[in-house]
């Protein structure tokens, strides 16, 4: 497949080039490696750029190629997050416990030191006991599965309720946002067994690596998103070419003829809705250990609209578009809402951008959706087109 | 010739709106087969039942020499099983070239992993040379069918079907919209692919319906009024005042 499918698809190799040169540099230009002209917070927010731009292909392969508009899909990047924050609070707080008990008189038995984790994570929620869903809480290797296990399944049972009954278009839309809302009002729940809207924190705190400073920590998730995104960019296109993509563009473009070719089109959009859930899956628990933080409004609606709106910006139809999208808009939103940009005094009135961003962020979608439908990647084929052209 | 399709009884309703009422068809293979009938007919539904996009009321559907029933099949296994339809409307996948709309309908396994993982092969790209020949269209196979002409897109609907390897081909007005000499290139290709295989025709146009030169099947308030040659059934006098005379 792989010397086929590349040689094939220069656009892959150009985007991995690119990566690969931005990882390369943000590295040399962090703290860890001593120049320090990239702060570690910037390198997080950077790494985290690189878990939005993974769910952003998997967006716009459910989307821009096989036309479900899923605004539900941070529901699984959110449950990624949580998975795999089960198991960062639960061996931290461990550890801390053992610590602490240990500097008693009486060595602790087991009981004492689950009974005191329970304690510590969930005396916030006025709870101590351990609810089911932590079951698998102790172990990194069942957690990990969680990551990719219960979006998948999540995804597949969602899915085929949904497809099998024919809902498309924008009843589709709506029950996948029903989706996402039923999930986070479950979350905000105190007994929701995840700690209701407190959410799971200290999530930057890798267990075993307390003595390795978050600069050294920070790079090493960096790395990882990188990889993450590299990996999950050649999985989709080489998913959406070939014969897949035809059949999967086919059905975004007109499925009943797809239908009457012989294909069982619920059972193609069955495969891209779970496949993107899963790494939608992997890029929130990767993500979140890099925010420290993840709690229920991550899994609002708002979130994966948004999601949408940076695909469409970025360019339908086309991974790096979604790349494109994805890193542009959310770091200009970091920018903007962080106090980054400077306040306009017009006088009479200061814009300031804490609250005027979302309607610039408005603004440029309406004009993307009117002028630019091909979005940011549509600009690569005025270069292509000119660059033919000479 | 052995019959391939067989409708008895057929009756569906909308709302209480009988579109098609106890219809009876056969259809043999090799046949060649014009249905013809005023707005209402129930042309369209009667494509709609065999190829599963609606459920009749009563009534029985049976292909094949095992006889089959194709009620309770879903419409890609329908299509699987060796019944391909063509819409009014020319249907193609206009973002993808020709090759690509071709080679989406050749009969390969249609499995998510199967088309996954599959790869091209020379009988196919021969096989695709073949029909794009059938169809005229060899010089256009890279072209994005997006571009092509109306009656082009028409042929290339039609060359899926038979990319498909149908055995009984459902075309509905496959030349509305199309000049004289694009009329006469559909006839040729109907008659070529009805050697074969069954191929149902639905065609308002009755100069079209006499060049297909072939049995006629007239329908009339979802049930079939007369059936004959082309000559017999003109001269029906039902036929006359229900259709042909306004």
């Amino acid at each position: 497949m792989t010397q086929g499918f590349l040689s094939k698809n220069p656009s892959v190799l150009w985007f991995l080039l690119v990566l690969g040169l931005f990882t390369l540099g943000v590295t040399v230009l962090s703290e860890t490696a001593g120049v320090g002209l990239i702060s570690t917070s910037f390198v997080k927010t950077l790494g985290k750029t690189l878990c939005l731009c993974l769910i952003a292909i998997a967006m716009d392969v459910v989307w821009g190629y096989c036309g479900i508009l899923s605004l539900g899909h941070f529901a699984f990047f959110g449950i990624g997050g949580y998975a795999i924050g089960m198991w960062l609070m639960y061996a931290r707080t461990e550890i801390i416990v053992i610590k602490s008990l240990n500097a008693a008189a009486i060595p602790p038995t087991p009981e004492e030191i689950t009974d005191a984790v329970g304690q510590q994570i969930f005396g916030v929620v006025g709870s101590t006991d351990f609810p089911w869903l932590w079951a698998f809480s102790d172990s990194l290797f069942l957690q990990l599965l969680m990551v990719v296990l219960v979006p998948g399944l999540l995804a597949l049972v969602f899915g085929w309720l949904a497809f099998r009954s024919r809902v498309t278009g924008v009843y589709l839309s709506i029950l996948t946002q029903a989706m996402t809302l039923a999930l986070a009002l479950y979350l905000f729940q105190n007994d929701s067994g995840l700690r209701g809207n407190n959410g799971l924190s200290g999530l930057q705190n890798i267990p075993g690596f307390e003595r390795t400073p978050q600069a050294v920590i920070s790079l090493g998730f960096f790395w990882a998103s990188a990889l993450a995104l590299a990996l999950g960019y050649v999985l989709f296109a080489w998913v959406v070419s070939g014969k897949m993509g035809s059949v999967i563009r086919g059905i975004r473009d007109n499925e009943s003829r797809v239908r009457f070719l012989g294909y069982h089109v619920e059972t193609y959009k069955l495969f891209v809705f779970t496949l993107t859930a899963v790494i939608s899956g992997i890029a929130g628990a990767l993500y979140y250990p890099q925010a420290g933080i993840i709690n229920p409004a991550e899994v609002a609606p708002i979130a994966s609209i948004y999601l949408a709106v940076w695909v469409a910006i970025g360019g339908r139809g086309r991974l790096y578009g979604a790349v494109l999208g994805a890193a542009v808009v959310s770091l200009m939103s970091s920018w903007f809402t962080g106090g980054g940009a400077p306040n306009i005094p017009l006088g009479f009135y200061t814009i300031q951008w804490t609250d005027w961003w979302l309607v610039l962020l408005g603004f440029s979608f309406v004009a993307v959706t009117l002028f630019f439908p091909k979005g940011i990647g549509g600009l690569f084929d005025i270069i292509v087109r000119k660059g033919d052209q000479k | 010739m052995n019959t391939l399709l067989e409708l008895s009884g057929v009756s569906v309703s909308f709302d209480g709106f009988r579109a098609i009422n106890n219809l009876s068809f056969q259809i043999g293979e090799p046949e060649l087969r014009a249905i013809i009938g005023p707005n209402g007919a129930g042309k369209t539904t009667f494509m709609d039942i065999i190829t599963g996009k609606t459920r009749p009321d009563a009534g029985r559907v049976i292909f094949g020499e095992k006889s089959v029933s194709l009620l309770k099949m879903s419409e890609s296994q329908i299509a699987r099983s060796g019944i391909g339809r063509k819409f009014q409307k020319p249907t193609v996948f206009e973002a993808q070239t020709v090759r690509e709309n071709l080679a989406m309908a050749l009969s390969n396994p249609r499995g998510p992993f199967d088309v996954l993982i599959y790869r091209k092969t020379p009988t196919g790209a021969a096989r695709i040379e073949e029909i794009a020949d059938e169809i005229g269209l060899s010089d256009h196979l890279t072209r994005r069918s997006g571009e092509l002409s109306h009656g082009q897109k028409q042929w290339l609907e039609i060359g899926m079907l038979l990319a498909q390897d149908p055995r009984l081909l459902l075309v509905d007005e496959p030349a509305a919209g199309m000049t004289p000499a694009e009329r006469e290139h559909t006839t040729d290709l109907l008659k070529r692919a009805a050697q074969t295989r069954a191929v149902v025709v639905v065609e308002h146009d009755m100069e079209f319906v006499r060049r297909l030169d072939c049995k006629v099947t007239v329908l009339h308030e979802g049930s079939v009024l007369a059936e004959g040659s082309l000559d017999h059934v003109t001269k029906n006098k039902d036929v006359i005042d229900v259709y042909l005379g306004r």
